[in-house]
């Protein structure tokens, strides 16, 4: 079930940010392409650490214990034959832990915003969850992606036309996903990667990006153009 | 003089054919790249436009053969033509004549402004050049010139290429071509004679008309018409009247807080020489007929106020010196310089202090003699060093994952923000780290200590060495610290009114993009100054003054509790530049030791205490009972605190009082023990919830505040975060370090909420760990059930382990979350040490803004176009380049160079503007069409004057030009005269009032039959260019070739 959105970001491609891999010490293996930032956010308890554990090894676990600040993992993926690994931040996401979070904004390429389909107040607060990504994100061009989890659960709050009804308006990848079932787990990180190495500029190291050159150097009078009169004179 | 010689006519004789060979492969070469290109045929184009040789895209394509070992270059040009206009392509058209030689007799495209100079001569649309393709050779004897042209001629004929083919000879510079076009049974040959000196009876069209007749020899009489185009060229070079009005300012005028008319805080702008060296007047006549108008050696018509077309391009000088770009350019430069503030400066202030900040614990060894230097007295290290024992204890050393380097590290850093979390009851770990009780300090007078440290720097320097003069410095210093003047310093919470018109400017969010600092910010004139100071007062010697005094003024602020201005309050603001952060920083530490200390104050005169250092705003109604009435136990703690205070968010030392409530208080928390103790620390009643166990009103705790972080601190918390690996161990342990929050809202909520339990914190805390179901009792009766969640319930998950560990111990009493007083002495040691280089690397964002914003407003009283659009290209690129870290110096250097080019158009703008006086014009239409002529004037290379010498733009630059000349004819230099004295000048000068033409362009052109009168008549065309050294004639001349 690959049900995404393409985002539809406008914007100047930035030049690259920090990469995670300096800042988090992960020494870049030979064939890895790049190593990406990616935050999980989201109200407690809709599922962020369950995603999370699933992605990385694979597995569920209903004795995991809440989160406590922010939390790292690591995984390397392959997307389209372009090795990638990505550092993950998964936060707590209650209200007293939100002063910690704004710092691990900075230098993220992704961020996965995730809600609980049983649970309709944290749907509703997404908006909060936008509003402090927009006033702590360094970058414009980063990839977000909208994730409703917990879809094996019987007693659904929100309709899947609604999440992707919120992730068009806000420009974001959206996927229904299950950490218990697995459902939909794999394919949300490997859209968000893709999408994070198709977005010009997002992940290149900056010394692989040359940019654009400014000077509009005026012609001179060498090669073939004889830059008209001035020069006979 | 190759046109002269008639190389056609010699071309099989000098044929060497002992290089047969070499020149045959030499032509099949030329003819497969001919091939390659598609150039066989005849391919017809739409009829030249008028003007689309400028307005056109002109393309070129190369390819390179060698003739033996001499390398040529073999170039097509050609105007970029629509696919739709080559359609006849395929289809051989017999009898029409290469497009070439129609093409030499349009007459659409004359003098084009900026074109190929065999285009200028030829009128060609496309055409191929064979070149050497070094640029310091050439074919110079007249045998090899012969040679290569007969090369074509050959090349042309195998393939049936009608696209005319060159050869460069002579050396490059001299620009001589010959050349050929074959078509069905024509020929055109392309001839040219340069000459250093003109001879006489070329300077005039009568002259020039006798050459070309006798060039093309026509049988026919009479002669049909001949074309002409004229074009005299006028080159203004002095401007008379008109100085260059602006002057680099004066520096040692010093002016009511201006410095040289310039006010601190605001940037120079403008060049400092005119940026507009020359005008170039084209005068022209672009169809006049043989007959109509005379132009001999006595006589001339063509007077250049009579044109029918005046068009003008102007000259910019190179790189003109602007002021805004120097200033920049010079800041910048100080990034590369190494030396530290205290090597320029001669040793200072900062030797003594900085050591001892830097040291702690050579600073420890200090505590028990009366120190100036105010030194929190728990060392970091002392702490660390337990702490990490304590977990030693735990786990033994071998089972330990990190190993000792990182621990230590990561330790280190985390004693900064997060609190250890061990079994051990931490408040009693506390308090007997703080047993062996420093010895009080007593602090010095602050102002004491500012004050003999403007007296060693002094003492040091000598008064009359300062590198900033007092003046300057006071006002600087006033300048950037208003509050100053007053008498009472900055008291409100906020120093930066956001309410101010200019944060709603597009402008002043640009530091969010830049990475610099509010435009009304300390930070952002702070660069403002030290870019001055750098210019005009002492360069580097000033700017480490300036940043020495500044510290100083930093370390004043913190100690006397005087909010720092100009920075808005809160957290560091991650958006801005480091350094802002770190001044932020200082603030908000200054604001937290203020707000302690004055809650101390009050406490001891029994006033209301104002809930030091806590969130004051958010105090409910519920707690001033509370407060009133631990009003008495602060008061008298007070006292025998010294300064031990720093390691307690707001300290009591009320032993019986921590025995009380800590020791007291059970694993398990619960009603019969704790329910007889105070509450404290309520910050105000929960909405709706009430305890579980006995029902009353569940209080929300006043919390400590999180600890504000720079984003260096961050980057340093993270990376430790991450150093902690992906395993469970590792996870653990990172859990722990940020449960330092946790714990103490734990705390908090304990004091206020006697004999609660976890169910209560968590209903307030993490709410969806609450679950509520509703449940049918035995009695029927639909009950509330509630319960934590399966992962609050798991066994000694670190939120059980940490509610069990939690003591009911109000924030107030707490051990502080953030250190105020070292996080102080950390910024204040940062900024001592920092370079000048540093400095300028720190505040290069700002001062781009501020140049940015500054060519901005300029470029608004002017309304430029295309500066409008390089500014919002530099913004683009520069929030780029400044995003990251550390910038590359050449990436800087672009945007700096950038921003000194608009500078540039801008003062060209000016200069123009004022030398056609647009601002003088007094009719509103005029003045418009006049203002729109001088900004087409920086935009395109040649612009037509409308109306010629009788329009208003054209009786200005007439009243110009007859300035210029009246002048130079007052007083004559001697090369004047000289010229003055030809014939030539004399013809010229009864007609007009202009000074001679610096150059001379005449176009003949004609259609007659060639060799004989019954051959096809068919184009020719002739191009003069005469200037004061240079002497050109371009022939094309074709012939029929069917029966030759
Ligand atoms: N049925 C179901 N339960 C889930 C799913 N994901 C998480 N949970 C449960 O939801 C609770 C909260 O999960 P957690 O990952 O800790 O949420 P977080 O606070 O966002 O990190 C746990 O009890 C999980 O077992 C899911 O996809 N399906
Ligand atoms: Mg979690």
């Amino acid at each position: 079930m690959r049900g995404h959105l393409s985002s539809v970001k406008g914007g100047e491609p930035d030049w690259g940010g920090q990469l995670g891999s300096e800042r988090s010490g992960v020494r870049m293996d030979e064939d890895v392409l790049t190593t990406l930032k990616i935050l999980i956010i989201g109200e407690s308890g809709v599922g962020k650490s369950s995603l999370l554990l699933r992605f990385t090894d694979d597995t569920f676990d209903p004795e995991l214990a809440a989160t406590i600040g922010v939390d790292f993992k690591v995984k390397t993926i392959s997307v389209d034959g372009n090795k990638a690994k990505l550092a993950i931040w998964d936060t707590a996401g209650q209200e007293r832990f939100r002063t910690l979070t704004p710092s691990y904004y900075r230098g993220a390429q992704g961020v996965i915003l995730v809600y609980d389909v049983t649970r309709r107040d944290t749907f509703v607060k997404l908006d909060n969850w936008l509003n402090e990504l927009e006033t702590y994100c360094t970058r414009n061009d980063i990839v977000n992606m909208l994730v409703g989890n917990k879809i094996d659960k019987e007693n659904r709050e929100v309709d899947r036309n609604e999440g992707l009804k919120f992730a068009r308006k806000h420009s974001m990848l959206f996927i229904e996903a299950s950490a218990k079932t697995c459902d939909g787990v794999q394919c949300a990180f490997e859209e968000l990667v893709e999408k994070i190495i198709q977005t010009p500029g997002l992940w290149e190291s900056e010394n692989q990006n040359k940019g654009v050159k400014l000077t509009h150097r005026e012609e001179g009078p060498g090669g073939g153009a004889c830059g008209g009169y001035c020069s006979m004179l | 003089m190759a046109a002269d010689s008639e190389p056609e006519s010699e071309v099989f004789e000098i044929t060497d054919f002992t290089t047969a060979s070499e020149w045959e492969r030499f032509i099949s070469k030329v003819e497969e790249v001919l091939n390659d290109w598609k150039l066989i045929g005849n391919s017809l184009g739409k009829p030249l436009e008028k003007g689309i040789f400028t307005s056109g895209t002109w393309e070129e394509k190369s390819d390179e053969i060698s003739f033996a070992d001499f390398k040529f270059s073999v170039t097509h040009h050609y105007l970029v033509q629509d696919s739709t206009d080559k359609e006849g392509k395929d289809e051989v058209l017999e009898d029409v004549i290469p497009q070439s030689m129609q093409d030499l007799l349009c007459m659409n495209n004359d003098f084009p402004p900026r074109a190929h100079c065999l285009v200028r001569w030829y009128g060609l649309r496309e055409f191929v050049v064979i070149a050497p393709a070094a640029n310091h050779d050439a074919v110079l004897s007249e045998s090899k010139c012969n040679l290569l042209l007969s090369s074509v001629s050959i090349a042309l004929g195998n393939t049936g290429c009608q696209v005319p083919l060159f050869v460069q000879i002579h050396h490059k510079w001299r620009r001589m071509y010959v050349g050929e076009c074959q078509g069905h049974g024509v020929r055109t040959d392309f001839e040219m004679v340069h000459l250093r000196k003109v001879p006489n009876q070329y300077t005039h069209l009568s002259g020039l008309l006798d050459i070309f007749k006798s060039k093309i020899g026509c049988p026919l009489t009479p002669l049909p018409p001949v074309s002409i185009a004229i074009r005299f060229t006028y080159v203004l070079q002095d401007w008379q009247q008109y100085f260059w009005p602006q002057q680099p300012p004066d520096i040692d005028a010093l002016v009511g807080g201006e410095v040289g008319g310039l006010e601190f805080g605001k940037l120079p702008f403008g060049a400092c020489e005119d940026p507009i060296s020359e005008l170039h007047l084209a005068t022209t006549w672009p169809h006049l007929t043989e007959g109509i108008i005379v132009d001999n050696d006595v006589y001339s018509d063509l007077d250049p106020i009579q044109a029918p077309h005046w068009s003008v391009r102007v000259r910019k000088a190179e790189n003109p010196q602007c002021l805004l770009g120097d200033f920049v350019t010079e800041f910048f430069k100080i990034c590369r310089r190494k030396e530290s503030t205290d090597e320029i400066l001669g040793r200072s202030t900062f030797e003594e202090e900085g050591r001892e900040i830097a040291d702690i614990t050579h600073a420890l060894s200090k505590l028990t003699e009366p120190a100036p230097v105010p030194i929190h007295k728990l060392s970091v290290s002392n702490m660390v060093h337990s702490a990490k024992k304590k977990i030693r204890k735990h786990r033994g050393v071998e089972e330990s994952p990190l190993n000792n380097d990182v621990l230590n590290t990561i330790l280190l850093v985390l004693s900064n923000t997060f609190l250890v979390l061990d079994d051990i009851d931490i408040t009693h770990a506390l308090s007997k780290l703080t047993e062996p009780a420093p010895v009080p300090v007593h602090k010095l007078p602050v102002s004491n200590m500012v004050h003999s440290a403007k007296k060693k720097i002094r003492k040091h320097r000598g008064v009359e060495e300062s590198p900033l003069n007092n003046d300057v410095l006071n006002t600087i210093l006033l300048f950037l610290f208003p509050d100053a003047a007053s008498e009472k310093p900055l008291d409100g919470s906020s120093s930066t009114d956001n309410n101010n018109p200019v944060s709603e400017s597009e402008g002043y969010n640009l530091y969010n993009q830049f990475k610099s600092a509010p435009s009304d910010s300390l930070t952002y004139k702070l660069a403002l100054c030290l870019c001055m100071i750098n210019f005009y007062h002492g360069g580097l010697k000033g700017v480490a003054h300036l940043w020495q005094e500044f510290v100083l003024e930093m370390r004043f602020r913190w100690e006397n509790n005087f909010l720092i201005p100009g920075l808005a309050s809160g957290p560091p603001d991650l958006r801005c530049c480091l350094l802002h952060q770190k001044l932020q920083m200082l603030n908000c530490c200054i604001e937290r030791k203020k707000a302690r200390d004055e809650g101390r104050k009050t406490n001891t005169s029994d006033m209301y205490p104002g809930d030091a250092g806590r969130a004051g705003d958010q105090l409910g109604p519920d707690n001033l009972k509370d407060m009133d009435k631990e009003k008495g136990d602060v008061g008298k703690s007070w006292d025998s605190w010294s300064d031990s205070e720093e390691e307690f968010f707001e300290c009591l030392s009320d032993t019986e009082e921590l025995k009380g409530n800590g020791q007291e208080s059970s694993k398990k928390g619960g009603p019969k023990e704790m329910t007889s103790l105070k509450p404290e620390g309520r910050l105000y009643q929960h909405g709706k919830l009430t305890l579980l166990h006995n029902g009353e009103p569940l209080y929300i705790p006043v919390t400590q505040e999180p600890a504000p972080m720079t984003e260096d601190l961050l980057e340093e918390q993270s990376e430790v975060l991450a150093k902690l690996g992906t395993s469970a161990e590792g996870a653990h342990l990172r859990a722990r370090m940020q449960s330092a929050c946790l714990l103490s809202d734990m705390e908090s909520f304990k004091a206020a909420n006697p004999g609660c339990f976890l169910e209560d914190f968590v209903r307030w805390y993490s709410p969806r760990d609450y679950i509520e179901e509703e449940v049918i009792d035995e009695k029927g009766n639909m009950v509330l059930k509630g319960e934590l969640s399966a992962r609050m319930k798991i066994p000694s998950n670190m939120w059980v382990e940490a509610w069990e560990t939690a003591k009911p111990i109000p924030a107030r009493r707490q051990r502080r979350l953030f250190d105020d007083t070292r996080e102080a002495e950390k910024v204040l040691h940062y900024l001592a040490v920092q370079k000048p280089a540093d400095l300028a690397r720190h505040l290069l964002p700002c001062v781009i803004h501020a140049a940015v914003l500054k060519v901005k407003e300029e470029e608004n009283l002017e309304n430029i176009s295309s500066v409008k659009k390089i500014i919002k290209q530099i913004i683009t690129h520069s929030s780029k380049v400044l995003h990251f870290p550390n910038p590359e110096d050449k990436k800087l250097e672009e945007i700096i160079h950038q921003i000194t080019n608009v500078e540039a158009i801008i003062a060209r703008a000016r200069s123009l503007k004022a030398k056609f006086g647009t601002e003088k014009c007094e009719q509103e239409e005029e003045k418009e069409d006049l203002e729109r002529f001088v900004s087409c004037l920086l935009e395109q290379p040649e612009v037509l004057v409308v109306g010629a010498g009788r329009g208003h733009a054209g009786r200005i630059i007439h009243k110009l030009f007859v300035n210029a000349h009246r002048a130079a004819a007052m007083a004559p230099p001697e090369e004047e005269l000289k010229r003055m004295g030809s014939p030539e000048e004399r013809r010229q000068n009864s007609v007009s009032d202009f000074p001679p033409p610096a150059g001379r362009e005449l176009i003949l052109r004609t259609t007659v039959p060639r060799p004989a009168p019954y051959s096809r008549a068919l184009p020719q065309r002739m191009y003069s260019v005469l200037t004061k050294e240079d002497f050109r004639l371009a022939g094309a001349f074709s012939s029929d070739t069917s029966f030759f």
